[in-house]
């Protein structure tokens, strides 16, 4: 198994807040891994900081290393237009531009690429086949996505993001405003999408976790605590402390 | 944080709790019927065996929808699973005492064949290896727990031992062969006690340690 992202002694302050402490782990390529954890325990900061969201804030401060395909990407020098089309991020509530569903995937694909109109066409047809929404839209195409369902509009952000072809997809909480079908269509989404793509995903539903994810880091106050097999963490976690947040023992 | 969840799982382990001992009986009550002769006891084991059958599914059905309500991890998730393997193995034992039983009505209707030592000796240790069992289970005790699995060995030897010794009794004369297969098969019924026994305490090994000592995979 390949390794995609690695993060090495990772520090991360806001402020005087340090939010994440001396962080080690390594996310395997076309594998999901799920990190879970109570709120305000980091794992939304690490997965941000693996395509440097956190920059946008103010106060911010890094140290250590996050590798991606071995080069580190906080290094001053880092390209981070690439890394943002290499690394795309999916959110809690989705987002789509107010623009046409079109719009909203063709948006990323002209600001990358130099593009001809028949090969957008042809882009944006394959985006949304892979998140199984083209037969339903096909023909609303110039319609605002801003109609559209709360899991259509979910995965519509999923395909805008496939189409600039990315390797790695960070998920912050991609269910939490779906129902549970909804939930349960995204999570059949994230497996067929692992046969491409590393996926990361921040939850703090622990079943989700349990159902999509190969493997699961479990974070406490800034620490990673346990990094395991999924299937090891859920039936054998070797911290006591993971022991008692899965058990719903922690409060 | 203490848990609702916690006074189920607690409910659980007192069912089988009251179950084990109801068995542990079974396998004394049979077992002194055969000693002392005494066939009113084999009464009380058929008696006893309804109750256990009873618990059984009550039990199973407890940790079935224990598991669909409330979908337990980690160390929650092994006993549960557990609870439901001993729960087989109490069962077992129950019917296994009934075997004896069963089978020292037989033999009560013929004179003694031999003077009873090692087949009582043999049931001592069983019967306590079963209580013991259920006492690691009890305090989460895995040293004891592995201690009952290491019994088994001597339990097998008494085995071998008592068949060798009742086969020259079937040589000497034709008319012990009907006991002696009799007490034979009260042998080979404690042994198999032992290897239920021997189940539970590597169940209890494996909720207490998380890990699995079952065939000796520790050392492959």
């Amino acid at each position: 198994m390949n390794t995609k992202i690695k993060v090495n002694n990772l520090d991360l302050w806001y402020g005087t807040f340090q939010a994440l402490k001396n962080v080690n782990a390594a996310f395997n390529e076309k594998e999901i891994t799920a990190i879970i954890g109570p709120s305000g325990c980091g794992k939304s900061t690490l997965l941000r900081t693996m395509n440097r969201m956190n920059d946008l804030i103010e106060g911010v401060r890094i140290e250590g290393k996050i590798l991606v395909d071995y080069v580190n990407i906080l290094d001053s020098k880092a390209d981070l237009i690439n890394l943002r089309k290499k690394v795309g991020m999916v959110f809690q509530r989705p987002n789509p531009f107010p623009l046409s569903i079109y719009e909203n995937i063709a948006f990323g694909l002209r600001i990358h690429d130099s593009i001809k109109r028949d090969e957008l066409d042809e882009a944006v047809k394959q985006a949304l086949t892979q998140v199984a929404l083209w037969d339903e839209l096909k023909d609303k195409l110039n319609k605002s996505a801003l109609n559209l369902s709360l899991e259509q509009r979910q995965r519509l952000c999923i395909a805008r993001l496939v189409a600039v072809k990315p390797d790695v997809l960070l998920m912050d909480e991609p269910c939490s405003s779906l129902d549970p079908q909804a939930t349960a269509r995204i999570e059949e989404l994230m497996r067929e999408l692992k046969n491409r793509y590393t996926i990361i995903i921040v939850t703090h539903n622990m079943q989700q976790a349990a159902r999509v994810s190969d493997d699961t880091g479990f974070m406490l106050l800034g620490e990673l605590i346990e990094f395991a097999k999924t299937g090891d963490i859920f039936t054998k976690p070797k911290d006591k402390r993971t022991e008692d947040y899965i058990t719903g023992r922690y409060g | 944080m203490e848990r609702h969840f916690d006074e189920e799982l607690k409910d659980l382990k007192e069912k089988l709790i009251r179950m084990s001992s109801i068995v542990e009986e079974m396998i004394e009550k049979s077992i002194t019927a055969l000693r002392d002769r005494e066939e009113e006891l084999i009464k009380q084991v058929f008696e006893k065996e309804k109750t256990v059958n009873m618990m059984q599914i009550e039990i199973d059905d407890i940790a079935q929808k224990m598991i669909a309500l409330r979908q337990p991890a980690a160390s929650d998730l092994r006993f549960i699973i557990s609870a439901i393997k001993i729960n087989a193995d109490l069962e077992r034992i129950g019917d296994l005492a009934v075997n004896i039983a069963e089978r020292t009505q037989t033999l009560l209707k013929e004179p003694p064949l031999k003077p009873l030592i090692d087949i009582p000796r043999m049931a001592d240790i069983s019967q306590k290896m079963v209580r013991e069992s259920i006492d690691s289970f009890i305090n989460k005790d895995s040293k004891l727990a592995r201690d009952v699995c290491k019994r088994d060995d001597s339990v097998d030897n008494f085995n071998d031992q008592i068949f060798r010794e009742l086969l020259t009794y079937m040589l000497q004369d034709a008319k012990n062969i009907n006991r002696a297969i009799g007490l034979m098969l009260v042998a080979r019924y404690l042994e198999r006690i032992a290897d239920h026994a021997t189940n539970i305490g590597e169940d209890v090994y494996y909720i207490v340690e998380g890990k699995d000592i079952r065939h000796h995979i520790e050392d492959k």
